[in-house]
């Protein structure tokens, strides 16, 4: 069922690029980073991006004698506005890490044995280049598939489509924001992007639904969190476990897993029975709302109480009190939001919550992107693929964003040679073992192919199943593609540039994909010779040249962030109607609910409690265990379990237990917090831990890995996205 | 200075940029991050982060137990630790109620929080200050009647971290609810000076200057030793 939606409308915020923007560019008063001087020792300042997460803060890097001795937040930069998490804070330890990658690596063993002999870059670059010709000769460009992850990834993005195939897909979709994207755009003809404009700083009421501020850490969204806080914003925060955000709330809502989409269909039915919804903004810009009325009408709190476990009354006080503070009402559409496999659903209901609040464009609520120009290079046609995606993007999950891709779509298609055979992976900057549930099916699927070429920084776990293995630089010592954010207040243009030289022999990932790409005789399609010209023509519209940048490390623009920014005219949606769609007719004409619908999850098996997990505010997915300041601050991962549950699996605080899932499968030991602040229908442990090389000295061996329980999946029919909270656990002998 | 558990969400940014600033190893910190335990039961809880740091006290019990006269109070009220003085006894540690002296596997002497005095004295703000993603922590002249540092203490009722029986006229106050403060209060109470033994004291004065004498009579071999082991070495993580 191919879909009749263009794929233009799904596309995240950030890729709205094409729209030219209105002001000329009035930069906010960069300044250069001068050198300090500390006694005689001259100390470089170096504006660059951080990648100790994805959320790309400015940070400032001090370099004495070519060695990065401290990096701080960026004062100029408009994201972060000088302030570092504790994981920015932390960068040094990333680069100076002793058990990096030090030089390309080639597989001597059996895939699988983590045997490798260590050979030159043009060594490895030659092997790489004559087994790419040789699969695209036998079994077609197609049938090799991209996995990448993050800023340095576009270069070997352009390169993989110049080697002709289309087969890229990264998690951020279909293992985290895919769903939400999606639901989004159905409803308001745009997606959000990243970071997401969630106008916290400005609510009234901010609503998270399981999204969990605070130790979900994002050094603005942070701010903007705890700003509001002070400033008297009130907080409803929808979690089995008592978070962080939890303890801060006015309402804490400890829903059972799973019934999301009934508190969002009663909030609704409260909402529009009591007439508190933003009327005036509904007939503006929305359509279906008579629909939507008569819809919501049955799902009464009275009707949501028993599914969701929460008390009537709470449900109802909670309605009222963001009647009450609409249109500044912040519901935060979360982030990894693949869950139950009805996610797209689920974040139709939270767009159609912030639709009747008036919030979507308006102060306090949901903040519009302001489209930022960039340049272009002139580059020779990308080859067409006559045999399409692989994923089944756009066919088998008709609202999948293409440029995102369907991971486990791809995993599907290796194991199956279905549509056509897979035959090869490149992997860059992400970790398909931690990251994509099912480790068994992605393992089997390597075991499977005739390349695996992971470009990483780390040797974690995923190198033993490569062919090859190239060192990267740390984002501390290369250059990336301008990162340039629309979806912010000021959207801006933000540089990664080097702080140093790469240690060991590891090397920037442009060098990696522009020396590969001369080696496939696809030179033309990197038409620049230095990363400063790169940068300029990306620039060259801005009117905003590279050394600028370079110096301040962002410049940032007046942004259009709220409807009434916008004339009249301009205030039109991109969804078929124009308007904001409160019944998705294009889910309609696709078979699917064009109202949001619930559907009970998968219940635990006897005997089990559902696994959730979440994040740590001093690690980064499994990105960040190695490093010593983090590790320092949490070794490992815990298990929560309420004491009920603790009981009657006769466990006590502190002890070590396997965890085992309904398939059977056990966990490395982890140990066990006994606590109050978790529903007994679930377990809950961070992401991240339980790796397993040795070579990762610090994090190997230590805690356990929720992605390793992940045997089971419940995958949302529309996106391809993997829904992961339907696996259950219980504590056995370690 | 004051810290706003309000805003706090308990993220560790201060310890780590704290460690990053002054070179403190992983492990060790200035500055720590804690939780309460939770307080209630489901679904009706409560629960605080808390960071924890040296409170620069008006009447500081780590001064008088120092032996070498390491720890005093600079002009500023700042207490700092003359670390050419300090032999790491340990002394001052027992002293402090709020857990916040360690003796550094670096340097082997006692380091703790000073405000970042040398920033300060640069008209920079402290490096947890700097960097706290959620603006948490304030830092200024508690005399200074314009700033938000003396309003925060005399009209929105920051509060000090003491009991009736320790109370050392800390200067880190900390803002939150009256609740959450109680429970910071109970959970992290200021700890009462230990006694300390004849014997242990003896123990302690003796264990650096033996190990001082010693360590003197190996310093040229030593240093000759580890210039020849780190010639050439690149690496210096930990």
């Amino acid at each position: 069922m191919k879909s009749k939606i263009t794929r233009r409308r799904f596309l995240g915020a950030t890729a709205t690029a094409s729209a030219a923007l209105a002001a000329t560019p009035a930069l906010a008063g960069p300044k250069s980073h001068p050198p300090a001087w500390r006694g005689t020792e001259r100390v470089d300042e170096i504006a660059t991006t951080c990648e100790m997460c994805f959320w790309r803060c400015g940070v400032v890097a001090s370099v004495v004698n070519g060695k990065v001795v401290r990096v701080k937040g960026n004062p100029e930069h408009p994201q972060n506005q000088g302030r570092l998490c504790a994981r920015g804070n932390a960068g040094t330890r990333l680069l100076y890490d002793p058990d990096r990658l030090k030089t390309p690596l080639l597989r001597t063993g059996e895939r699988g044995a983590g045997e490798f002999k260590p050979v030159s870059w043009d060594e490895a670059l030659d092997y790489l280049a004559d087994k790419l010709l040789k699969l695209r000769k036998e079994h077609g460009a197609e049938s090799v598939a991209f996995f990448p992850h993050g800023n340095g990834a576009r270069f070997f993005a352009t390169l993989m489509k110049a080697y002709g195939t289309p087969n890229s897909a990264e998690p951020s979709f279909a293992q985290c924001r895919g769903p939400r994207e999606v639901g989004y755009s159905l409803t308001f003809g745009q997606g959000l992007g990243s970071p997401e404009p969630v106008d916290l700083e400005e609510s009234k009421l901010i609503v998270l639904i399981g999204s969990h501020l605070g130790e979900n850490v994002f050094t603005s969204q942070i701010n903007a969190f705890s700003t509001a806080l002070s400033r008297g914003a009130k907080l409803i925060t929808v979690d089995p476990r008592f978070s962080t955000a939890a303890a801060k709330s006015d309402w804490w809502l400890p829903i059972r897993p799973g019934t999301d989409i009934a508190l969002l269909l009663a909030w609704m039915n409260v909402l529009v029975g009591e007439n508190l919804c933003d009327t005036e903004y509904l007939a503006s810009y929305a359509t279906g709302f008579d629909k939507l009325a008569a819809h919501v009408k049955q799902f009464t709190p009275e009707w949501a109480a028993p599914i969701t476990d929460l008390p009537i009354d709470k449900i109802r006080e909670t309605a009222r009190a963001m009647g009450q503070a609409k249109p500044a009402v912040a519901v935060h559409p979360g982030r990894h939001v693949t869950w139950y496999g009805d996610d797209t659903q689920r974040a139709r209901a939270m767009a159609i919550l912030t639709a009747l609040l008036g919030s979507w464009g308006r102060k306090g609520g949901i903040f519009l992107p302001t489209p930022v120009e960039r340049g272009s290079f002139e580059l020779p046609d990308f080859p067409d693929s006559a045999r399409g995606r692989a994923d089944g993007a756009g066919t088998r999950f008709p609202l999948a964003i293409e440029e995102l891709g369907v991971t486990n779509g791809l995993i599907d298609a290796t194991i199956s040679g279905d549509p056509y055979p897979i035959k090869g992976w490149i992997i860059y900057g992400q970790n398909v073992l931690e990251s994509i549930p099912q480790p068994a099916r992605t393992i089997e699927a390597m075991k499977k192919l005739d390349l695996v070429v992971v470009v990483d920084v780390l040797p974690v776990d995923q190198i033993q199943y490569a062919d090859l293995v190239l060192p990267e630089a740390t984002y501390l010592e290369r250059y990336d593609p301008p990162t340039i954010v629309e979806s912010a207040k000021r959207p801006f243009v933000a540089v990664r540039s080097p702080a140093c030289e790469p240690l060991y022999d590891s090397k920037p990932g442009w060098w990696i994909a522009k020396e590969l790409a001369k080696k496939l005789d696809l030179g033309d399609f990197f038409p620049w010779k230095t990363p400063e010209e790169h940068l300029a023509t990306l620039l060259a519209p801005l009117e905003l040249d590279g050394k600028t940048l370079l110096n301040c490390g962002a410049v940032s623009f007046p942004g259009q962030p709220y409807l009434e920014d916008k004339l009249p005219e301009e205030r039109t949606f991109d969804t078929a109607s124009g308007k904001i769609e409160l019944y998705s007719q294009d889910l309609a004409d696709i078979g699917a609910d064009p109202l949001p619908r619930y559907t009970p999850p998968a219940e635990p098996y006897k005997g089990f409690v559902r696994l959730i997990y979440g994040r740590a505010p001093m690690h980064s997915f499994a990105r960040s265990q190695n490093n010593a300041a983090l590790h320092a601050l949490m070794p490992e991962n815990e298990v929560w379990f309420h004491p009920s549950v603790a009981m009657t699996f006769g466990i006590a605080n502190g002890d070590r237990v396997a965890l085992e899932n309904g398939d059977g499968i056990r966990s490395d030991p982890v140990r066990v917090r006994v606590t109050e602040g978790i529903r007994s229908d679930c377990a809950y442990m961070v992401h991240g831990f339980g790796q397993k090389s040795k070579s990762l000295r610090r994090a190997g061996g230590r805690g356990a890995s929720d992605n390793g329980l992940m045997s089971q999946v419940s995958v949302d029919p529309l996106t391809g996205g993997t829904g992961m909270r339907v696996n259950f656990v219980r504590p056995v002998k370690a | 200075m004051v810290t706003d558990l309000r805003k706090c969400v308990g993220c560790h940014a201060c310890t780590v940029a704290c460690n990053g600033e002054w070179d403190v190893p992983p492990g060790e910190a200035r500055t720590r991050v804690r939780m309460t335990p939770l307080a209630g039961s489901f679904p009706e809880l409560s629960s605080s982060t808390y960071v924890a740091q040296c409170n620069q006290c008006d009447h500081p019990p780590c001064i008088e137990p120092c032996p070498s006269g390491a720890t005093y109070q600079d002009a500023t009220g700042v207490i700092r630790v003359d670390q050419d003085v300090c032999i790491g006894c340990g002394f001052c540690i027992e002293a402090c109620p709020y857990e916040a002296r360690h003796i550094s596997a670096r340097t082997k002497k006692v380091d703790k929080c000073d405000f970042c005095a040398p920033r300060i004295a640069r008209g920079a703000e402290p490096a947890c200050v700097s960097t706290c993603p959620a603006n948490a922590k304030h830092f200024g002249d508690l005399e200074d009647r314009t700033g938000d540092v003396h309003r925060m203490v005399f009209h929105d009722g920051a509060r000090r971290i003491e009991s009736a029986s320790v109370a050392p006229g800390p200067n880190v106050f900390y803002l939150g609810d009256d609740a959450h403060l109680d429970l910071v209060q109970a959970s992290f109470p200021p700890r009462p000076p230990r006694l300390i033994t004849a014997g242990e004291t003896l123990k302690r004065l003796f264990k650096p200057l033996v190990i001082g004498v010693v360590g003197l009579t190996f310093l040229g071999q030593a240093v000759a030793f580890f210039t020849q082991l780190h010639k050439g070495e690149g690496d210096f993580d930990e």
